[in-house]
């Protein structure tokens, strides 16, 4: 058995088959002894080109470890199922489980929306509290620089 | 006298120790591709071509994934 990393874009109308198509490419890799030691959902990204003149894609990250036959039944379902606008195997040389780069910054980029979406809340419900809070510290500020 | 202060080019590859360059990792990748999406010599980064091997096949991986772009000229 062997390691092999592959990435499969989805079509973006598709995408609420993907968890469906995830579970039975884990099943059949799991059929005969092989393993998925990391499994991304990158979700819906905008493409850098356009591809059969789609923008965006559902793109899905696997780490598996599984046997030539399992691999081949994969590939075989990525080319014929229309779906799949396009896939990469490549091949690793140990089980890779860690977060991926991109993984990571999309996490960062949604706690980010979160965080930018809390401010405007508290800015709307309590506009007369920041009114009286404002003045104050501007006017330390001065004073501090004045000491130095 | 018209004579010019390089900044010394180094490896940021061998200067952290990276095992394997990722093709995954877009923020590190997008350094090394000029503004209309070519592959930026090493003569000019100064990567070492250990590093420059590794960056070319990542590169070439991330575009075929349509994570980084092979051209500026592609349609929108």
């Amino acid at each position: 058995m062997r390691h092999y990393e592959i990435v499969f874009l989805v079509h973006p109308d598709q995408s609420e088959q993907v968890p469906a198509m995830i579970e039975r490419y884990t099943a059949s890799i799991e059929k005969d002894g092989g393993q998925v030691h990391r499994l991304e959902d990158w979700g819906r990204r905008q493409m850098a080109y356009s591809i059969n003149k789609i923008h965006k894609a559902h793109y899905v990250l696997m780490n598996v470890e599984c046997t030539l036959e399992a691999l081949e039944e994969l590939t075989t379902n990525f080319r014929y199922n229309d779906a799949v606008l396009r896939n990469m195997v490549v091949s690793m040389n140990e089980a890779v489980t860690g977060e991926s780069p991109i993984a990571k910054s999309e996490k960062e980029s949604r706690d980010r929306k979160k965080v930018s979406d809390r401010p405007r809340r508290e800015r709307t419900e309590a506009p007369a509290e920041a009114a009286t809070e404002a003045p104050a510290p501007a006017a330390e500020k001065p004073a501090a620089e004045g000491e130095e | 006298m018209a004579r010019f202060f390089r900044r010394r080019k180094f490896c940021k590859f061998t200067a952290e120790g990276v095992k394997q360059i990722d093709y995954k990792d877009l923020d590190t990748l997008k350094a090394y591709v000029s503004e209309t999406g070519k592959i930026v010599p090493s003569r000019i980064t100064g990567t070492k071509a250990k590093y420059q091997r590794q960056l070319a096949t990542a590169i070439k991986r991330a575009r075929y994934l349509a994570l980084l772009p092979y051209t500026d000229a592609h349609k929108r």
